[in-house]
């Protein structure tokens, strides 16, 4: 039965929504400011142990002797794993391209400071931390690869001796008549960027609690796992399970953003439990370990880009050569990040040919994981950099050079020279709203003011498209395979017409268990208070993947449509049967089942489904009484990529503009941002205050990439200099802008109930805004500040040569 | 080997306990794992998130940074003190963050909220500065803070006008 999944609120059976597109409140959040939501690390088993992990000091060593023994006669100790043990169970993890991945603890050597080299589980973790001591590791150091240039010299150590190099992929993608476009253009830009490695850091770190059932031989994994059904796969194949014996049951999580890891630390866990015969493990990652070595570092970058340019102004040929430094290897598929621009490679515009050389390299440092954005956030910076560098050469406003160049309205859909369509968008309308908002011109009147004070202010206007609804197939450049992200449901009403919704991810903080008893309450009428929006386990879920690229609310919606659609359906045929008229002629409008033509035949929902559940009699011949319905969305209309990587990906393609006021000190280097106004158009606002929500909190991650967070490694001998949070700098209160915001909403014509994707789409705005910006304000003086963080040593330096040459 | 052992006497949330361990426990884990009030949450452990803020004789405290030995004879107060268990009612504080969406994940919350009741019970008024220098010390990966000093904003004037029961129990 093919089911319609009404494309805007409007389509929905009610005659007003009351929950879709209002301000609600959000049912997750009771048990969240009791403190009583259950995190992992409030959750416990009987009999249950506690584990540490041992972790390499070196970048590159062989791993020579493990003596364990005076761990093991430790009293409270009750296991103890080393690579021998691995070496025994487990398999090298996938990853994409094959062959780049790792055991969850190193057997024969080390390949960054962090990696698991051995682990205890005792009665609590301070005894397992204690036991750690006593393990001695001996080591027999190895040259570190400590950054690309290292990693591709003639005689580079190799870090996975199961390669010929340490070049992970190095390929170009070339899109149109690009070498046409450059030799035409009037002016060609190139220029150089480097994009320091920054990452995730959620407020909960990874923790887990793994139960080897040795009788069975299965495994359960409870934990904070952002994509559970992607973990419980994962396990099954680096543990030797078949997949139906790996169950992971996914707590509410402190935050994610991509960067939340988990296999290594489950893999080991899972086999303290099993070498413990069975003992329910627990293992809670602490904040200097995630800082060195847990799923957050993303983004360690290294540009070339070249723009082409007519004389007016008109941007026709992109072209990126990106070294990315994957660190070692590619068990956090850092890899896709470097493939999900492709998805909007030439932002806003109508940019017609484009290049894209990709080489992936592998070092010593820590693995690269996801992140919030994915890739575009460094992306944008180069793309929108080179945009104001033409703008600047040719004597143009910012403003006017991007809006000379956008794809406009009646140009959508649009294919992308990478290949991606873009369902729709009104970039102008947006741009006009910002800056009208903002004030532009009178802005622009005060740094014209501020400068002559001497002072450095300086405005950045920054537009981006957000590519929402990710697809498998944006990856396929990085050897993913596949086509379609099934997010499946399970709406059930119960015979007092009380309604659960059962689905496969837990609380991350995005709100979407509010979004679905929106739906359903104003699908079938009722109060969203009186619906029940619950996690199943991956067993029996449906099948799901969970949050993760812009994607969960617009699944979600297609999915919860389509549950309650089918259950409409099913009840279009009850009511039939009992008024004794045709399917068709009924119809569900405001909670009620109604025959067309005929007033006051109609009945509750409630009263349909409890008729199905205890009046068989009822029914007509045959029916199933089941009043509840499974529907498993995917975007419509994906396709395989060709040679190129050219392919339908993302199904949404919101966009924003952001502009920023920001001060620079040029003594010290600070940037202080002075105003930061948004306006976004990510089609139907489903939930306005998730949306806003998700904006603000992305402009903060925005905002601390591009100022503030580092992941430091010595130039010197590649160690991390980074492992505690007064390394490692987030944004607090007083670093955080407060933002305008306004918006215009352009529906998708493709998307369920019209809405887009839009948790990522401030981080990959804000770090361009602000580079712009401080570029605004230094751009005078002759310098240009081309690295990120755009910390205050960096920029002082910068300025320092300034005041010296004059 | 046997770990010297530690006797503690603590009052938390007026309730109190007395228990025999190890020297070393930080407060946070003496909290969370000895008695189980697992509301206050560690996202650090090196005192910069502010996580595992609590009030100690009514003033904010990281408890990650203390042994529960140095909370001996204390008087604590943790999120769990909040919701009226009569009532089931929300403290105005909690209220003012679900009502201003100053949460998502919710992990940094219990911080945020024992921050605010120190705040609010040495500034009823304060104005947005005063909630920024105030809230300094706590970080929120997800919300971007707008709606955290929202939140403060509507809390404050909630306990104003409606005379809660502060950090210090004062009405
Ligand atoms: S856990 Fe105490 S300050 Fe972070
Ligand atoms: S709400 Fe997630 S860290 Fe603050």
């Amino acid at each position: 039965m093919a089911i319609t999944i009404p494309g805007s609120p409007q389509d929905m059976p009610t005659t007003a929504p009351r929950y879709v597109g209002k301000e609600v409140k959000r049912i997750e959040d009771p048990a969240l400011v009791t403190g009583t939501a259950e995190f992992i690390d409030n959750f416990a088993l009987p009999g249950m142990a506690h584990a540490a992990i041992l972790r390499s000091p070196h970048p590159h060593a062989k791993i020579l002797r493990v003596d364990t023994s005076a761990a093991e006669q430790m009293p409270g100790v009750v296991a103890v794993l080393t690579g021998a043990d691995i070496k025994r169970w487990c398999n090298v993890g996938t990853t994409a391209p094959e062959g780049w991945g790792s055991t969850p603890m190193a057997v024969d050597k080390v390949r960054f400071v962090g990696e698991p080299v051995a682990a205890v589980a005792a009665t609590s973790r301070y005894v397992a931390e204690d036991a750690l001591e006593l393990i001695e590791v001996e080591y027999e150091s190895l040259p570190t690869v400590r950054n690309p240039q290292d990693a591709v010299a003639a005689d580079a150590p190799l870090i996975f001796d199961n390669q010929p190099s340490n070049v992970i992929q190095d390929r170009t993608y070339t899109w149109g008549e690009v070498d046409q476009v450059f030799d035409d253009a009037d002016h060609v830009y190139t220029e150089k960027f480097r994009w320091n490695r920054v990452g995730a850091n959620p407020m909960e770190t990874f923790g887990c609690i793994c139960h080897w059932d040795v009788v069975n031989n299965s495994l359960t994994c409870y934990g904070s796992y952002q994509t559970p059904s992607f973990i419980a796969l994962g396990r099954a194949a680096s543990l030797n399970l078949p997949s139906n014996r790996v169950r992971v049951v996914s707590h509410p999580h402190g935050g994610s953003f991509g960067g939340k890891g988990g296999p290594r630390g489950t893999d080991i866990a899972a086999l303290l439990s099993r070498k413990a015969n069975g003992k329910p493990v627990k293992y809670i990652e602490d904040r200097v370990e995630y800082l060195l070595a847990g799923a957050g570092q993303s983004w360690d970058r290294y540009y070339q880009a070249s723009l082409a340019v007519t004389a007016d102004g008109k941007l026709t040929g992109f072209k990126v050569d990106l070294v990315d430094d994957q660190g070692a290897g590619a068990e956090g598929y850092g890899t896709i990040s470097a493939a999900k621009p492709l998805a909007a490679f030439t932002g806003c515009y109508t940019i017609e040919a484009a290049q894209y050389h990709m080489k992936l390299v592998a070092t010593n440092r820590a693995p690269t994981y996801a992140y919030r954005g994915y890739g575009p956030p460094p992306h944008n910076v180069v793309l929108e950099s080179m945009v104001d560098i033409a703008a600047r050469d040719l004597g143009m406003d910012p403003v006017d050079i991007r809006r000379r160049n956008y794809i406009q309205p009646d140009q959508f859909p649009y294919t992308i020279p990478s290949g991606n369509e873009y369902d729709s968008g009104s970039y102008a309308a947006v741009l006009d709203k910002v800056i009208n908002m903002s004030e532009y011109q009178a802005m622009r009147q005060q740094q014209r003011e501020a400068r002559e004070q001497g002072r450095l202010l300086g405005i950045g206007v920054v537009n981006t498209v957000e590519p929402g609804v990710f697809d498998w197939n944006a990856y396929s450049t990085v050897g993913v395979p596949g086509v379609g992200v099934p997010e499946g449901v399970k709406v059930a009403i119960d015979i007092l017409g009380h309604i659960t919704v059962t689905l496969g991810f837990t609380l991350e903080g995005q709100g979407q268990y509010t979004l679905a008893a929106q739906l359903v309450a104003d699908y079938f009428g009722v109060e969203m208070d009186s619906v029940r929006v619950t996690y199943a386990s991956t067993d029996v879920a449906p099948p799901h993947f969970g949050h993760g690229g812009s994607r969960l609310g617009v699944a979600l919606s297609g999915a919860i449509m389509g549950a309650c659609k089918k259950i409409e359906e099913k009840f279009r045929l009850v009511v039939a049967g009992l008024m004794q008229c045709e399917p068709d002629h009924v119809e569900l409008m405001d909670g009620h089942m109604r025959v067309q033509g005929m007033p006051g035949a109609e009945m509750p929902v409630a009263q349909v489904a409890g008729t199905m559940l205890g009046r068989s009699d009822l029914l007509p011949p045959g029916m199933e009484p089941s009043p509840e319905a499974t529907y498993v969305w995917t975007a419509d209309d994906r396709n395989e990529p060709d040679d190129q990587g050219r392919c339908k990906s993302y199904l949404t393609a919101a966009n924003a503009c952001h502009i920023a006021l920001v001060e620079v000190d040029r003594d010290t280097g600070i940037t202080q941002i002075l105003k930061y106004f948004i306006v976004d158009d990510c089609g139907t606002r489903l939930n306005p205050a998730n949306v806003e929500g998700q904006i603000q909190g992305s402009v903060a991650q925005g905002v601390g990439a591009v100022l503030y967070e580092e992941y430091v490694y010595s130039e010197a001998d590649g160690q991390p200099l980074v492992s505690l949070f007064s390394d490692y700098l987030l944004p607090g209160i007083h670093e955080v802008p407060m933002t305008e915001k306004a918006f215009i909403e352009t529906p998708s014509p493709v998307a369920p109930l019209g809405a887009k994707g839009c948790g990522e789409g401030a981080i990959h705005t804000t770090p361009a805004t602000i580079v712009c910006a401080v570029n605004d304000a230094i751009a005078h003086l002759g310098v240009q500040t081309r690295e990120t963080p755009i910390s205050p040593n960096r920029l002082w330096k910068l300025l320092q040569d300034v005041v010296e040459e004059n | 080997m046997t770990a010297p052992q530690q006797q503690v006497q603590v009052t938390v949330n007026s309730v109190s306990y007395e228990r025999v361990i190890d020297p070393r426990t930080t407060l946070v884990d003496f909290l969370r794992h000895e008695l189980g009030l697992t509301g206050t949450h560690v996202g650090c452990e090196h005192g910069v998130c502010g996580a595992c803020t609590i009030l100690k004789d009514g003033q904010a405290v990281r408890s990650c940074l203390m042994l529960a030995a140095q909370a001996d004879g204390a008087n604590l107060q943790t999120v769990e003190s909040l919701r009226n268990v009569e009532t089931g009612e929300l403290h105005p504080i909690q209220q003012a963050f679900i009502d201003e969406h100053g949460l998502q994940c919710g992990f940094c919350t219990p911080g945020f909220l024992m921050s605010t009741l120190d705040l609010l019970a040495e500034n009823p008024d304060p104005s947005d500065e005063q909630i920024k220098d105030a809230l300094d010390g706590n970080l929120c990966r997800c919300t971007g803070y707008q709606s955290i000093i929202r939140s403060v904003r509507l809390a404050a004037a909630r306990v104003r006008g409606g005379k809660v029961a502060g950090a210090h129990g004062s009405a």
